[in-house]
């Protein structure tokens, strides 16, 4: 299933761009949308070039943050910054949690103070937010990624040799488990 | 109830680092972290510790897409 | 009706795409570093000169010289 509209940050799309099988993304969601402030932080040619080839194509979609949405992300900001122990979120990421809360976007990143945010903050616990092991798993759910059945790891490990980035022990075993259930059904 | 809350994800989270911790450090590539600049080899090692890319990347002079690069030369994965 | 309509935009825009790419400087867009690369070639795509300067990292206006250096018209 298409799910509708996304946004992205610069932890996720920097390291997803370096992705073999990156492009999957348009098939899991209709438009992914790139704040400003995202763009202008992309340095290298491949992931610059890979934006701006999806941008013409319309699978990525720039987003012009408002006044407004900018001032409340400030204060999302701060406001992670008075909760002892917690991991603070940035400018980008916030944004990103803004928006996604507005509209009902799925947030795209790879910031562990965004993530934990949505566990602490109660206005931000119906955002829902994807990490690129989330999005693996729903690209095989969905079957717009061919899972290897006999290997069900494999997907996982294509990730992580492309771009360095390792899974935490107990959510890759559940990410696998998943693709291991989702290859019995298809049986 | 809702510091009930906080108190649990804080733990988890808590866990959650430890391991990442764990992993960047083993994983890392001294020889070339000890090789770099001051500045650079700081930061690396900042991140090491704490998986902090923003601060590491400004502490490096970088922007976060450089840093990032340096992190996989540095051979210091990314544990989300 | 509408879809009459849409098709002849449609037509418009593919023809308005054809001619940017025709007589682009394409020497002078391949010498240029990533960004401005790459935004000239998305203007040349979609005409779009806004996310083209966001891509850039420049301003509108910035933008807009170095597609006149690139010889890539504004097809209205």
């Amino acid at each position: 299933m298409l799910r509708e509209f996304a946004i992205a940050d610069t932890c996720f799309l920097i390291d997803w761009a370096r992705f073999r099988r990156r492009d999957i993304i348009f098939k899991v969601f209709r438009t992914v949308f790139i704040p400003e402030s995202v763009i202008r932080e992309v340095v290298s040619e491949n992931t610059i070039s890979w934006i701006s080839k999806w941008l013409a194509k319309r699978g990525l979609s720039l987003y012009t943050e408002s006044a407004d949405e900018l001032e409340e992300a400030r204060l999302l900001v701060v406001r992670t910054r008075r909760i002892p122990q917690i991991i603070p979120v940035d400018v980008p990421e916030a944004l990103c949690l803004v928006v996604g809360r507005k509209y009902g976007y799925v947030v795209l990143t790879e910031n562990r103070g965004a993530i934990m945010a949505t566990e602490v903050i109660e206005e931000l616990s119906n955002v829902k937010v994807w990490r690129s092991l989330e999005l693996l798993v729903e690209a095989v759910k969905s079957g717009v990624l061919k899972v290897d059945c006999d290997n069900p790891e494999k997907v996982f490990r294509e990730y992580m040799e492309d771009t360095l980035h390792i899974f935490p022990r107990n959510d890759y075993s559940k990410a696998v488990a998943e693709v291991v259930r989702i290859c019995k059904k298809r049986r | 109830m809702q510091e009930e809350k906080i108190r649990k994800t804080i733990e988890k989270w808590v866990k959650l680092e430890k391991e990442a911790k764990e992993l960047r450090r083993s994983m890392a590539d001294w020889v070339f972290i000890n090789s770099q600049p001051p500045r650079i080899r700081e930061a690396l090692k900042y991140y090491i510790e704490t998986g902090d890319i923003r601060r590491s990347c400004t502490l490096a002079g970088k922007s976060i897409e450089e840093f990032r690069e340096l992190l996989r030369k540095a051979r210091i994965p990314v544990v989300v | 009706m509408f879809s009459k309509r849409l098709k002849k935009i449609l037509s418009e825009n593919e023809e308005a795409k054809r001619i940017r790419a025709s007589l682009a400087d394409w020497v002078f867009i391949n010498s240029q570093p990533p960004r401005i690369r790459e935004a000239l070639k998305y203007y040349i795509e979609t005409g779009d000169m806004y996310v083209a300067s966001r891509i850039a990292n420049l301003t509108v206006e910035e933008f807009n010289e170095y597609r006149i250096r690139a010889r890539i018209p504004n097809v209205a």
